[in-house]
Parts: structure tokens; C-alpha cells; sequence
């Protein structure tokens, strides 16, 4: 048993991360041409916009139900919107946020434009620490906007007139999972601009606007998109109950950066916060680069159901400091 | 009257260049006895492992026919820690660690030093100046970092001798954004100014290919470090000290021979539980001014008193090798940040304000080697660590662990003083023992 433990400590869990992320990929693309379907309340941007999808985002059914008018709460609408949600919550808790580092397709495609980016010899960019604390709000107005508008259709809010339909699902107008992701399944009608209405041809037009900095955006900065991702934000609400944890043992840490290095998201805290044990904070995405890097026995530590899964380790970290030179 | 004072002028100078000879002479002659007395008192010591004969003989061989730098590629000095040796390599230079601990050069600085600087800036000071007839042409660089008021000076003292002084900026904290980017960009530049220097341009594979021989360094220090957590005592920290003091000095490639042959046999050695001294031995750890060869009196007076240093927190050991750099992208860009960040963030030097993190260390330290009592050596003249003790001894008090002040220099005058109140102090922490 502790040999086998030893042997997990020691992995290198990024590359078998991006084999991982792959399998995911492929299932949740085309998974469809097998029959395979996970569902449709996913806590992840797999889109309902590619043809041949094996499981779908839980954004779209949310937008789409928040449309509801209140009154209908209460009928079989209501028991539909709380059966999905639970779904959803379901889910995430069981995997809480590696849901984005191990699963997602639109991480993933961020992930491979890092990859590319390397071959390149480009250098990367980041944020400095206020500017991250700023942009990370963000997501937040998001999640606000894709509950509130849809809810303004079937809603008066304080009697002002209701919106008309072409405001329905307005993130997925504007997200970056519709329009390429489909792309992978060969089907690139998602690129365009709707000019069936006015409200449409200005959300689409976003979108495709969105979608260019997310290409741009994600090339240069890793994991870019990430950190606006409404999804995230969503996430964080149900995180702290989640069954697989990421826990810090503050007495351990040396600060001495590491992980917050290998952050792709650029969390400052992993590295600087010393207090709190639960330490996924609302951008992480469990991607677990940090436990990797984290050269202190027992310092950082993956749970499930509060056993631990994957430490860091001494060994561990130099085998893998090895690996990273042998690789060259 | 022209002609008397330029004759006046003529022998006042002749006579200066005789005492300066006469000088290098005896300081040559006492550093070599006092590197021989130090390596006649690590010797004296009964069990000493077989694989630490390769230390002592490094340090005989160094000082046995004057202190000289190592010939064939071009030496770039370095005054602190904080300087990425890993550059300096990469660039295809010998780094030299430039401190030092010779009470024959300390009376050197001392000539013309102010009486309470520091004993490490008045050694390396004065190592610098009585070699300079020899040294000036062999050196491309001193490179000193921004850390202590003390360095900074003697860094310009060192540039009136005529030595190329390099001023690595470093800032005075390491929490804020600013403070990393502002230090990120002095390494970048060093990085650059190096390859000037040295006239070899740093390229990604050479410096990866550093950092990797160093990232071993740093593993075989810390196995090092695990195999003094054991109950059973295996190896002295006045050994440890010269095997770390050996890293300034010494190739990597021999360095790391001779350290996996000590781990081995201290591997055996934990498997055949033989223990170096008596189990009963007071277990100590060592934090304040880094003791530096041949400067080891108070871990040699520390364990022929009976107690044994099993951890230390200085940056002549600890803070120089445990630290292991982790870049993410094999680029010069990612890198050199990776490389600033490691001689940034984990590190404890007093002269950073907050310091807590070395409170923090130290707690930890004390926890994993089961540490009983702390010894804070602090030299005096050097005012951070002297400073700092208030801080440090008060966090120990909270933990419950006794801690020892003593404020010493390279001299041997103290000796009687600080041997009893060592003393006093193994015997405080048995006698804590007996009462549990
Ligand atoms: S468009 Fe975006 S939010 Fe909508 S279903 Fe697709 S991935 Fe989810
Ligand atoms: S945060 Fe990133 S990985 Fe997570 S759902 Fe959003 S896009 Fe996907
Ligand atoms: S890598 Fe580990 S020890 Fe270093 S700052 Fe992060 S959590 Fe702390
Ligand atoms: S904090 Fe750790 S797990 Fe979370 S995103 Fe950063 S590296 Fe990945």
C-alpha cells in the first residue's frame, strides 16, 4: 500500500492530465457518433451546439429555465429547474473544480494553444496582482447578467416591460464554446453573425468578437478565458462542500513561490495564503500543478472524501524536476 | 625642497609597499594555520564518517600553497546568496563565493574598516585587498547584491582597489509585486551583462542544463537534511557546515560525487544504527551568521560540549541549497523569472523586511528535527541578524524551545565565555529532559 502510494506521489500528473484531457475531449465532442450521452446539466462547457456531443453544458438548460415566468415556479417547470440543478450540483460536487483542469473542452483547446504557443518560442503574458484581483470579478457580472436577462423575458422586474425572446440564452450568444467548438465536429456555421434581428446580429457580433480574443487572449496568456468563465463562478457557490478537496497545510509552506508559478491561472494565494486549509479558491481549476511543484512533504494535498489521493512530496518533486530535464 | 618631498613621497611609498608585503606574508602564513588548526578540530572527533575525508582534504589542498582562484576560465566573485550561480555557470564562469571566515583576513579589513562592521565584511574586504596584486587581473567581477548597508559600502571600497565591482539591485521586501518585478528585471539584466562580460551569450539549453546540475545539488541536500531527522544521531552539523562551506568552492560535478558517497554511508550507517555520539545528546539547530570555513568555532565548541547541531537556518547551508528552482517553460524568459523567484521568495535574510517567514522556518525546522534547543549565533557588528534575535527568541518561547544568544566574532578570545555558557545551556536542556 505505501509503495502504491508512493508510486502516485511520484507521477508526473500533468502528463497523464493531458492524456486525460484528450479522453474527455473526444468523449464530449463525439461521443455523440457512439450514442454515448453523460447528460445535459454538465459543470462544464461541453456545448450543445456541437452535433455530435457525448454530454452537454448545464448553462444553456439554466438560461433557458430562468426564462420561466415566476408564477410557474411552483408547477412540474419548478420540479424540471430543481432536478437539473441538483443534477448539476451533483456533479460538480463529486469532482468539484477538476471538472475545468481535467475535463472541459474549452480549457482544454485553451490548454493546446499554450502547447502551441511553446513550440512558437513565444513568451507568455500574465497579470500583476491587482489587475487579476480586478479582472477576476468579472465572471461574476457574467453569471449575474445569464440569470437576469433570461429572467427579464418571462419577468417584469419592478414593472419595467419584458424583453423579448431574441434575448434567450444571451451568454451562449456570446460564448466562446459555440462557436468553436463545434468547429471540431466540422461544422463552422457557428461563425457567423445573425442577422435575424437586431438583438442577435449585436450578440452574435459580440461573440465573434469574444471569440477572437479568446484565441488571441488564450495564445498568450494561459488559460485566459478561465478567469471570466461564468461557469467558474458558479462552481465557487457549491465548492466548499465539494467531496474532492485541495487542502494546505500553512505550518509547512515555505512560501517559497513555486506553485503559484505553476499556476496557469496565475493564483497568488496557493502560494501566500497561510491560513486556510480549503485552498481552491474561485479561479482554480484543480488542474493540481501546484501539488506537483510543491517541493515540502504534505504541504499541499488532494482529498477525496478525506482521504488523501495525491501529496506533494520531496521525491516526488525531484523525480518530476528530473523528468522536466530529461524531457529536453 | 621639491626634490626632498619627492624623495619623502618616494620612501613613504616604498615604505607602505614592504608593509604590505611583510602583511601578505603572515596573512598567508596564519590563514594556512588556522585553516589547519580548524581541520585539526573537525578531525578530533571519534566515528567521523569515511566519505568527509574528501572535504577535509579539499580544504587542506585549498589553502596549502596560498589562497588561489581557480585558473583556466575566467572567475566571477559573488559576495552573497543571493547572486544565481546558475548564470554565472551558464555564461562559462567559475563562480567564486567571495565570504569569508578567516580571522587572518579580518585583521586585514580591520586596518582600514571601521572597528564594528561586521566580521564576514571585514574578512572579505580584507581577503580582497591583501590579494589584490595577484587577484586584480584575475577577476572579471565582484558582484554584490543590495542586501546589507555593510556589503554595499565595501563594495565601493572594493572598486577604489580597483576590482570590477557588479551591484546586483535587489529589494529590501519580497511581497509585492513590485518588489518581484523590480528583481526579475536585475537578474534579467545580470543575465545579459554576464554574457558581456564573459563573452559567452546565455542560451536556454546551457542554463537548463545548469539548473538541472544544481536542482541535484539541492536534492542531495535535503537528503542530507532527512537523514538528520533520525532518532539516531549520524553526522555532526560541523560536518555538514564544511560539506555546504565545500559548495562555494568546488566543482559541482565532484561536489556531488563526494555528497552521494556520504549519503551512502550514512545510509548504512542508519540501517546498521550507529549512531556518531551519544543518543542522549542535546539535539540543536543552528540560525543567525553563517559560520564559513574556516569560522567554524561555535559548531565545534557546540558538539565537544555535547550537544549535536541536527538542523541550521543560515545561508551558508541551509538557505543556499534547499531551495530547488522550478520553472514551467523551457525558455530563457521563463527561466531567469524561475531562477529570480527561487533567490526571492523562500528566502529568510534578515536584511528583507517582514522576515516572519524565517520565524516560520525555524518553528518548522524545530518540529521535523525534533530540535530541543536553538543556538543564535550573531556576529557582532552585523546589526540585522543582532536585531532580529529579539524576534526570533521570542517565537521560540511561544514554542516552548530554549534558545541560546551569543554574539561572537572570528577571534578566539571569547572562547572561555562562550564554552561555559554553551555549557550551562546542554546542561539546562538535559536537566528540561529529566523533568519530563
Ligand atoms: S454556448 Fe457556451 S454556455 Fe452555451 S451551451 Fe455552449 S458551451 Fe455552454
Ligand atoms: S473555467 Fe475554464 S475550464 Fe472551467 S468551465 Fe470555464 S472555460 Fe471551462
Ligand atoms: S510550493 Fe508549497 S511550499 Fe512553496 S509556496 Fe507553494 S505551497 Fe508553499
Ligand atoms: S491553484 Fe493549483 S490546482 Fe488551482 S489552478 Fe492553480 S495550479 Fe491548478
Amino acid at each position: 500500500m505505501n509503495s502504491f502510494k508512493k508510486a502516485i506521489n511520484n507521477a508526473h500528473l500533468s502528463r497523464f492530465r493531458f492524456y486525460f484531457q484528450i479522453a474527455s475531449f473526444v468523449l464530449l465532442i463525439y461521443g455523440g457518433y457512439l450514442a454515448i450521452n453523460i447528460g445535459d446539466q454538465l459543470p462544464t462547457f461541453a456545448c450543445i451546439f456541437s452535433e455530435h456531443r457525448g454530454g452537454s453544458c448545464y448553462l444553456l438548460g439554466l438560461q433557458h429555465q430562468m426564462g420561466t415566468p415566476w408564477s410557474s415556479y411552483f408547477s412540474g417547470r419548478g420540479i424540471g429547474i430543481l432536478v437539473g440543478l441538483l443534477t448539476f450540483i451533483g456533479l460538480f460536487l463529486v469532482f468539484n473544480k477538476a471538472w475545468c483542469g481535467f475535463v472541459c473542452p474549452l480549457g482544454t483547446v485553451q490548454d493546446w494553444l499554450t502547447i502551441l504557443r511553446n513550440k512558437f518560442k513565444i513568451r507568455y503574458g500574465g497579470y500583476s496582482e491587482p489587475v487579476f484581483q480586478r479582472l477576476s470579478k468579472i465572471k461574476y457580472i457574467l453569471l449575474a447578467l445569464l440569470i437576469l436577462i433570461p429572467m427579464a423575458i418571462g419577468n417584469s422586474f419592478f414593472g419595467l416591460a419584458t424583453l423579448n425572446h431574441d434575448f434567450g440564452v444571451p451568454f451562449c450568444q456570446i460564448c466562446p464554446g459555440r462557436t468553436l467548438l463545434p468547429i471540431f465536429s466540422g461544422d463552422f456555421s457557428q461563425l457567423a453573425i445573425d442577422l435575424s434581428s437586431k438583438t442577435k446580429m449585436v450578440f452574435t457580433a459580440l461573440g465573434l468578437l469574444i471569440t477572437g480574443i479568446f484565441l488571441a487572449g488564450s495564445f498568450i496568456k494561459k488559460r485566459f478565458f478561465c478567469l471570466f468563465c461564468p461557469m467558474s463562478a458558479f462552481h465557487y457557490i457549491f465548492a466548499k462542500a465539494a467531496l474532492l478537496r485541495l487542502n494546505k497545510d500553512g505550518a509547512k509552506c515555505t512560501r517559497c513561490g513555486n506553485c503559484y508559478r505553476a499556476c496557469d491561472v496565475g493564483i497568488r494565494a496557493i502560494a501566500d495564503d497561510l491560513e486556510h486549509k480549503n485552498i481552491v479558491k474561485d479561479d482554480c481549476m484543480m488542474c493540481l500543478k501546484c501539488v506537483e511543484m510543491c517541493p515540502e512533504q504534505g504541504c499541499l494535498q488532494v482529498k477525496f472524501l478525506g482521504v488523501p489521493v495525491f501529496e506533494a512530496t520531496e521525491d516526488g518533486f525531484f523525480k518530476r524536476m528530473r523528468g522536466r530535464d530529461d524531457a529536453k | 625642497m621639491d626634490f626632498l618631498s619627492e624623495c619623502g613621497g618616494v620612501t613613504m611609498q616604498s615604505d607602505l609597499d614592504l608593509r604590505f608585503v611583510r602583511m601578505q606574508k603572515t596573512t598567508g602564513l596564519h590563514l594556512a594555520m588556522e585553516a589547519e588548526n580548524t581541520l585539526q578540530q573537525l578531525t578530533e572527533f571519534a566515528d567521523t564518517p569515511q566519505a568527509m575525508t574528501y572535504f577535509y582534504e579539499l580544504f587542506r589542498n585549498f589553502y596549502k600553497n596560498g589562497h588561489q582562484l581557480p585558473a583556466g576560465k575566467k572567475v566571477i566573485g559573488t559576495m552573497c546568496l543571493q547572486v544565481p550561480d546558475e548564470l554565472i555557470l551558464a555564461a562559462g564562469a567559475v563562480p567564486v563565493r567571495m565570504c569569508s571566515g578567516a580571522y587572518a583576513y579580518e585583521q586585514v579589513g580591520a586596518e582600514f574598516l571601521p572597528a564594528k562592521s561586521c566580521p564576514v565584511v571585514k574578512a572579505t574586504t580584507g581577503m580582497l585587498h591583501i590579494n589584490q596584486p595577484v587577484w586584480g587581473e584575475d577577476v572579471s567581477a565582484i558582484v554584490i547584491p543590495t542586501t546589507c548597508d555593510q556589503k554595499k559600502k565595501g563594495g565601493e571600497m572594493l572598486k577604489e582597489m580597483g576590482y570590477p565591482v557588479y551591484i546586483l539591485e535587489m529589494p529590501a521586501s519580497k511581497d509585492s509585486d513590485a518588489a518581484r518585478f523590480y528583481w526579475q528585471e536585475s537578474v534579467k539584466k545580470f543575465a545579459l551583462d554576464l554574457g558581456e562580460t564573459t563573452g559567452t551569450r546565455i542560451t536556454s539549453a546551457a542554463l537548463q542544463a545548469v539548473i538541472g546540475e544544481k536542482t541535484e545539488c539541492c536534492r542531495l541536500f535535503r537528503k542530507l537534511n532527512d537523514l538528520r531527522k533520525g532518532k539516531t544521531p549520524l553526522i555532526f552539523g560541523k560536518d555538514i557546515f564544511l560539506v555546504t562551506s565545500a559548495y562555494f568552492i568546488d566543482e559541482m560535478g565532484n561536489w556531488q560525487q563526494a555528497v552521494r558517497q556520504l549519503i551512502a554511508e550514512l545510509e548504512e550507517r542508519e540501517q546498521n544504527d550507529l549512531a556518531v555520539t551519544n543518543r542522549q545528546a542535546p539535539r540543536l539547530l543552528l540560525t543567525g551568521s553563517p559560520p564559513l570555513f574556516p569560522n567554524l568555532k561555535v559548531p565545534i565548541l557546540v558538539e565537544q560540549t555535547g550537544g549535536i547541531i541536527v538542523a541550521d537556518e543560515v545561508c551558508s547551508s541551509n538557505r543556499l541549497l534547499y531551495d530547488a528552482v522550478s520553472y514551467d517553460e523551457v525558455n530563457l524568459d521563463d527561466m531567469v523569472s524561475a531562477l529570480a523567484d527561487r533567490y526571492l521568495k523562500p528566502c529568510t535574510c534578515p536584511c528583507l523586511t517582514p522576515n516572519l517567514d524565517r520565524n516560520r522556518k525555524i518553528v518548522e525546522l524545530v518540529n521535523s528535527h525534533k530540535v530541543e534547543g536553538v543556538i543564535y549565533q550573531a556576529f557582532s557588528g552585523c546589526l540585522p541578524y543582532e536585531m532580529e534575535q529579539k524576534s526570533i527568541s521570542q517565537t521560540m518561547n511561544e514554542a516552548g524551545v530554549p534558545m541560546l544568544y551569543l554574539e561572537t566574532d572570528y577571534g578566539n578570545e571569547d572562547l572561555g565565555q562562550l564554552s561555559t555558557r554553551v555549557e550551562a545551556f546542554i546542561e539546562s536542556i538535559k536537566a528540561r529532559r529529566r523533568k519530563k
